[in-house]
């Protein structure tokens, strides 16, 4: 199974990690509160990958992409439900992606979280496939 | 628009491929060994480890060991430092002559916020999480942190919170003043900080929201490391100074900086999403200062009482005798760290809040005075008939009793309401605040770096270069903030750019006199801040290499703590030769890395 040990199994005292998880959760703030969509989906999406990677490399989890799906998930739900609580039912369509602050920066919150569930989802089936 | 968006979708894009290839090339997912615990992971039994680090840039981006995160928490640090100086000292310059002199009113309002912003939350609380993460597992006998990835992942949330709590200076340029900086001083007082419209102010918020995140992270991990990670030999009886005020300041950090966070994401709420927190029709502007307070007040402990434990550490060492009153200076950190989070109030007394819950706070106010007191008196007592020995940590270490004392008890004056009421927002305020933040916090920080300077750099640093960058630092602070003390008894308003007032309103000519005199007194303080940054460069690179492991003498007093019993044991086996695995701090051997 092991081939050639990486950085973090090689050095016990570094991990490529915890830098991504800090760049992360910073454009996913930046993105999200300044209404930047672009730059809230691929935050989010870095942020919750290397939660998934970190979670992995420490062991407490053994591989990453239910994590990553777990958290996507999580961020699907969390849309869905303050876009339920604070945005007219009649408002919720596609066509109004761009228009309305709150909507639009929900939306991007759940186009991260589908494209998690995605990644994670095919990455499992693979994995599953070839093993 | 649209344009906009698909370029920024295609960096982001970049970006997010670059990182996974990146992730890819250097970690070897299938890999992992399954170790619960988030420790370090020690890979199949093939993969034989005989290096603690990568080499170069790359063990510094990915390092979790705490003594790098230390390292790089202190140069960052001290980059904020400088940013922070520099941008006091573009206000001392400009307040030299009534009109201002070098600077528009807009950018000194800038200025102004970022210079508080970047001292408090840039400067004084990673200094602190410099030493804390370095010293706290040597002093308490631990092999790292609780959680060293938390820990990596706490220092490197603050670049980013550096760089967007400064964005408006970079961006004005570019974005033709449609992102500025942040006018709202460090306090972001509403109603003004709602309705600036500058994408700015939001830029900073969301950088102050990373930097408390950060804090919030640091602090859980100092918590979990003095409860469960400490030596056998260590127990709460002898648990060192420092480690005390660390533990208390976290536990501060925990109740108050959340709370920062969750008041920063209503305003940024209230600025893009039209909701009404701070608002006449919701919760009121007078809402914003009680949650910033609440958090406010108790950061100002959070950022005093560790370097308190510092000087409670080092000064005993060079007086020649045991710290006087020990428990008493826990209790009284103890009793700091209580009362401190019923005292936020002494900050609003003029603004029209009920005058029972106004004599309450002042009431708290002036008590916690009493602590403060036991310690000062305590660092006194141990330095009476003691060994002087006046060393450039020592020397700091008393300049830190000596500012303490005219800042405490400017405070406590500022504490009793009909004082307040007349002094309020005056630069006796000002004056007050920096005897602590400068002449206190500041200077424990350099007894610390000059104390400790042989074991993270294993040299020696440049002793009449160190005296001289005290005697500038001490008297530089004094002229600079006794003249605030003096200004603000004058009646000069803080946080004007200009000041031609009318002769009948405050006596110009004095108040000229006294705001020349704080900035000569800036100037010599600058000048010794060269002094410093000289002294560190040169003897980290160049200084004499320290051969004992006992390089302060501490032996002879029974007073050599576990980190330099550790620095001795690095040195007795500095040779990768002797046991390869002890190369820890040095990381891998750069011929090692083909």
């Amino acid at each position: 199974m092991i081939e050639e040990p990486g950085l973090s199994d090689q050095y016990p005292t570094a991990s490529p990690w915890p830098l991504f998880v800090a760049l992360g959760l910073a454009l996913s703030e930046i993105g999200v509160f300044v209404g930047l969509f672009p730059v809230a989906v691929f935050g989010l999406i870095l942020f919750g990958g290397s939660i998934a990677g970190i979670l992995t490399e420490s062991g407490y989890v053994e591989r990453p992409w239910p994590t990553l799906l777990g958290v996507g998930v999580v961020l699907i739900v969390i849309a869905a439900g303050f876009t339920l609580w604070q945005v007219p039912v009649a408002d919720i369509a596609l066509s109004n992606v761009g228009t309305g602050p709150l909507f639009t920066r929900l939306v991007a919150v759940a186009a991260a979280g589908a494209v998690m569930i995605a990644m994670g989802g095919v990455a499992s089936v693979m994995e599953q496939t070839a093993a | 628009m649209v344009a906009g968006d698909i370029v920024l979708t295609g960096l982001m894009a970049v970006l997010l491929v670059g990182v996974a290839a990146l992730l890819t090339r250097v970690e070897n997912w299938r890999s992992y060994t399954p170790l619960a615990g988030g420790g370090a992971v020690t890979g199949d039994e093939t993969t034989v480890i005989n290096r603690e680090k990568p080499a170069g840039i790359i063990r510094w981006l990915t390092t979790v060991d705490h003594k790098d995160i230390g390292l790089l928490y202190g140069l960052y640090a001290i980059i904020a430092l400088a940013v922070g100086g520099i941008m006091a000292m573009l206000i001392r310059i400009q307040l030299v002559t009534p009109a201002g002199a070098i600077l528009g009113n807009n950018a000194y309002n800038s200025i102004l916020t970022s210079h508080g912003i970047t001292m408090l939350f840039l400067f004084g609380t990673p200094i602190i999480a410099a030493f804390a993460n370095y010293f706290i597992p040597l002093l308490i006998g631990a092999d790292d942190m609780a959680f060293p990835r938390i820990n990596a992942i706490a220092f490197w949330l603050l670049p980013p919170a550096a760089l967007l709590i400064w964005a408006g200076f970079f961006l004005a340029p570019v974005t033709d003043n449609m992102i500025e900086p942040a006018r709202t001083a460090w306090t972001m007082y509403t109603p003004l900080s709602v309705e600036q419209a500058n994408p700015g102010v939001d830029l900073m918020l969301l950088g102050l929201h990373l930097s408390g995140v950060a804090a919030t992270m640091g602090a859980i991990n100092f918590i979990a490391t003095i409860f469960t990670e400490r030596n056998e030999e260590v127990n709460w009886a002898n648990l060192d100074i420092f480690s005390w005020t660390i533990l208390t300041q976290s536990a501060l950090i925990l109740f108050a900086f959340p709370l920062l966070g969750s008041a920063i994401v209503m305003l940024l709420l209230d600025r893009n999403l039209a909701t009404t927190f701070f608002a006449v029709e919701g919760g009121g502007p007078l809402l914003w200062q009680h949650l910033f307070w609440f958090f406010g007040h108790p950061e100002v402990y959070i950022l005093v009482l560790p370097p308190m434990g510092l000087v409670s550490l080092i000064l005993p060492k060079f007086s020649g005798r045991k710290l006087f009153g020990f428990k008493f200076v826990v209790y009284s950190t103890l009793a700091i760290g209580v009362l401190s989070f019923g005292v936020w109030a002494h900050h609003m007394f003029s603004t029209g809040m009920d005058p029972r819950l106004r004599a309450s706070f002042m009431a708290v106010s002036l008590a916690i005075a009493i602590p403060s007191a036991v310690k000062t008196f305590n660092w006194i007592t141990t330095m009476w008939n003691g060994r002087l020995r006046l060393t450039t940590p020592m020397l700091f270490c008393i300049g830190f009793v000596s500012n303490f004392i005219i800042g405490g008890v400017t405070g406590v004056f500022l504490a009793s309401i009909p004082v307040d009421l007349i002094l309020h927002d005056t630069y006796y305020v000002v004056g007050h605040f920096h005897y602590i933040v400068m002449g206190a916090i500041g200077f424990a920080a350099f007894a610390g770096i000059y104390y400790w300077f042989p074991v993270f750099t294993g040299r020696m640093y440049q002793r009449t270069l160190g005296k001289a960058h005290f005697w500038f630092s001490m008297v530089g602070t004094n002229i600079t903030f006794f003249a605030m003390l003096a200004l603000g008894y004058l009646g000069m308003p803080r946080r004007y750019a200009t000041y031609q007032f009318d002769g009948a309103i405050a006596p110009l000519t004095q108040v000229s006199t006294f705001h020349q005199a704080a900035t000569v007194g800036a100037v010599i303080l600058f000048i010794g801040q060269l002094f410093f940054v000289w002294n560190i460069v040169q003897s980290w690179l160049e200084g004499p290499k320290v051969e004992d492991g006992d390089p302060w003498n501490l032996e002879r007093d029974g007073m050599l703590d576990r980190e330099f019993q550790w620095f001795d044991e690095q040195l007795e086996a500095d040779s990768p030769e002797k046991d390869p695995s002890l190369l820890a701090d040095g990381g891998q051997e750069e011929q090692d890395d083909s």
